[in-house]
């Protein structure tokens, strides 16, 4: 749906994205995974066309996205709030409804339902400047959702919102994943982009360092699961694999359930126990040597 | 039809936020009414709390006197009260009058005769005020006139002066007998004229049927002198307003205009920070439609700031000569405005550096162009150079619509030098709005 082959921006001396391909399939939800800084935003404008890439192409369903008629395809809830303050949420709605040539019933069947989904329905004539931080995010993504895009772009869409809001932004999209919108979503929470993206690309100073599905991202460059536990007893003659600090015991390995199992056969007790598998965070560690909020 | 949703967004974002529509609305209102009030006076047509409040000190006490401050009273432009002559000096010098006249003892004796030494008429004037002092002196020099023109229509007066005259003359020892003697023949014929015209006022068939005796000898009329001052004078500007309003409600539309050049200006860099500038661009919307969007909002609060300030002067009393004309100028304000908004709109990236460079370009234009003093009240340098000023050309609009009586020949170099600025300003604007950086 969306191809980006060898994209690169500079601003002077700062390289934002550099010689950047990937492709988005129809359906999908592809995360953009990355630091602060990383080149998330440039890469999303250059896929929305609001920033001329300096090489490479960017192609909507085979059009540039800059192009009136592609743009409509796609729905775009930039990380800052977009919205007019002043103005309530069904105004918000309507303005940008009437952007993309909605009006009469079916711009009040759009409204009611994007009202709906962000749950505003109560509010919708209340000016959003009256909101709650979570409701404007909701109303941020509502409104990119307005016109049925085929492809939503979210720009970190969960930053400064409380618990119960992130839970309800991850529902609506498991729910349009579900409906088969294709989404693109950029973050620095390595725990959203694990339980919502069906394939992740991991972006740091501007390149692509790796694009895959998670497990197989795991399984690539995750390294092995962690166990860590207080051992009771271990039998003497036992040469007990592992660390043994004060802390505890801690041991690296592939298949941490049967190494578990096969000391216990030997007559090692525990305590307890816990594995820690390999996550994106381990994941970005390995590939660029320092970690996601750094 | 999307400028047009453009438009009707910006319009209702303006008048959601209270300080904004203060500027477009409030504030041009409240200038409109204040520099009205100031311009009371020398511009007020004769209004009644434009008159000039003076005092008589009548010493004389003769029907002449009497008739002279009749007259005074008659004059539409003045307020009269009689007092004596200490008093009347202290009110003028508290600044409770503009002025005061003393009407001397003699002078119902000797008012108009040539051949009477004439006692002084004395005027005093608060030195504040110059201007309602030299027309206080004008005004007195009318109604002396008129006195004088009504003592020569009464020929029984006019012959007891004649002979007042006479025996004066005769008993002077100070005149040569050459003198005396041209004086008292011209008397006498003057007096046989009199006598001769005093007779024919009876009618043909012995009737007694006396009509007004027409000598004359001094026929003063009003006359308009709008034409003969000179139209660039302050003068010749200021005979032609009739209201203060004419005057102060184009200077006030001025300042709404500005307040909207200053709010749109502000709306694109603001759309930035807020983020829906992105929002704009990701719609299938071109970087031009958006710019026009802004500038048709721009244009339409611009014509709505016209018109709601034309209907409550034409209310107050401002009686525009042309409302056609008023349109022209007013849509080429509107277009020069709404190029000077695209122009500052894409000067600075903040909304901070936009609203601070637009007001001090407002404030400079204002100031030479005549939104804060009249042009016509400056010196004659800063006239010439507030030339440079789109409000000067505004307002030189607006007021040939309102009061200068321009004909569309007149108009048309207004006109045409804002069609010109709008065009420019908007070229600009679009210029840089596409070479920003993305």
């Amino acid at each position: 749906m969306l191809v980006l082959d060898r994209i690169a921006k500079r601003y002077g001396p700062v390289t934002a994205v550099r010689n950047v391909t990937l492709q988005v399939r129809r359906g999908e939800c592809l995360g953009l995974l990355g630091p602060n800084g990383a080149g998330k935003s440039t890469t999303i404008g250059m896929m929305v066309g609001w920033i001329k890439p300096d090489s490479g192409t960017v192609l909507l369903d085979g059009s540039p996205p800059d192009r009136t008629e592609t743009r409509r395809l796609l729905g775009v809830a930039p990380q800052a709030l977009s919205l007019y303050e002043e103005l309530t949420a069904r105004e918000n709605l309507r303005f940008f409804g009437q952007l993309y040539d909605l009006r009469g019933e079916p711009l009040r069947e759009r409204m009611a339902w994007c009202l709906k989904l962000a749950g505003l329905e109560d509010r919708a004539d209340d000016r959003v400047q009256t909101y709650s931080g979570g409701m404007k995010r909701r109303l941020n993504i509502a409104v990119a959702l307005i016109h049925q895009p085929k492809l939503l772009l979210l720009d970190e869409p969960t930053v400064g919102v409380d618990p119960q809001s992130r839970n309800h932004i991850f529902d609506w999209i498991e729910q349009l994943q579900s409906q088969g919108m294709t989404i693109v979503y950029t973050t620095h929470y390595m725990e959203e982009a694990q339980r919502l993206c069906d394939r992740v690309a991991i972006i740091d100073h501007g390149e692509l360092l790796a694009i895959d599905p998670v497990p197989e991202l795991l399984a690539r460059h995750g390294g092995l699961s962690v166990i860590v536990g207080q051992i009771e007893h271990v039998p003497a003659d036992m040469d007990l694999p592992g660390a043994v600090t004060d802390a505890g015991w801690r041991l690296e390995a592939a298949e941490p359930f049967e190494s578990l199992t096969q000391l216990t056969h030997r007559g090692v007790r525990f305590r307890s126990v816990q594995i820690a598998g390999p996550d994106l965070e381990t994941v970005f560690l390995k590939l660029t040597g320092r970690g996601l909020r750094d | 039809m999307k400028l047009w949703y453009l438009a009707v967004k910006d319009l209702r974002l303006l008048l959601r936020d209270r300080m904004g529509a203060f500027f477009v609305i409030g504030f041009p209102v409240l200038l409109g009414l204040f520099f009205g009030v100031i311009f009371r006076g020398p511009a007020a047509g004769g209004g009644s709390s434009a008159k000039i409040d003076i005092v008589v000190v009548d010493q004389d006490a003769t029907p002449q006197s009497q008739r002279l401050f009749a007259e005074l009273q008659n004059n539409g432009s003045l307020r009269v009260d009689t007092a004596d002559a200490e008093q009347a000096r202290r009110s003028v010098r508290r600044g409770e009058r503009a002025g005061m006249i003393v009407i001397p003892a003699g002078f119902g004796a000797a008012a108009g005769l040539p051949w009477e030494p004439q006692p002084e008429i004395q005027i005093g004037v608060d030195p504040s005020k110059g201007a309602e002092g030299a027309m206080l002196e004008g005004m007195l020099m009318q109604a002396v006139a008129t006195l004088v023109g009504e003592r020569f229509q009464n020929p029984k007066e006019f012959l007891s002066s004649l002979d007042r005259a006479q025996q004066s003359l005769a008993s002077a020892d100070d005149v040569s007998p050459a003198t005396r003697l041209l004086v008292a023949t011209f008397l006498q014929q003057v007096q046989r004229v009199i006598q001769a015209a005093d007779e024919l006022q009876t009618s043909r068939d012995g009737q007694e049927h006396r009509q007004h005796f027409q000598l004359n000898l001094a026929n003063i009329r009003k006359i308009d002198i709008i034409d003969d001052a000179a139209p660039s004078s302050l003068a010749g500007q200021l005979q032609k307003v009739r209201s203060p309003w004419d005057i102060s409600f184009p200077q006030a539309m001025m300042w709404g205009i500005m307040g909207c050049v200053a709010g749109f200006s502000m709306s694109i860099a603001r759309e930035r920070s807020r983020g829906t500038l992105l929002r704009l661009r990701a719609a299938p919307l071109s970087k031009s439609q958006i710019l026009i969007g802004k500038a048709l909002a721009c244009f339409l609060a611009c014509l709505l700031v016209m018109f709601m300030m034309t209907v409550l002067g034409v209310a107050l009393g401002m009686h525009p000569l042309s409302f056609a004309k008023l349109a022209a100028a007013g849509l080429a304000t509107s277009f020069c405005f709404v190029g000077i908004m695209m122009t500052m709109a894409v000067l600075g990236k903040t909304e901070e550096s936009v609203a601070g460079t637009g007001w001090a370009a407002n404030i400079v234009m204002a100031m030479f162009g005549g939104g804060m003093v009249p042009v016509m009240f400056m010196p004659g340098f800063v006239q010439t150079l507030s030339r440079f000023s789109p409000i000067y050309w505004s307002i030189r609009g607006i007021e040939g619509a309102i009061w200068r009586d321009f004909s569309w020949s007149e108009l048309l170099p207004a006109v045409a030098v804002l069609v010109l600025i709008g065009l420019m300003g908007t070229g600009v604007g679009a210029f840089v709005l596409h070479r920003h950086r993305d």
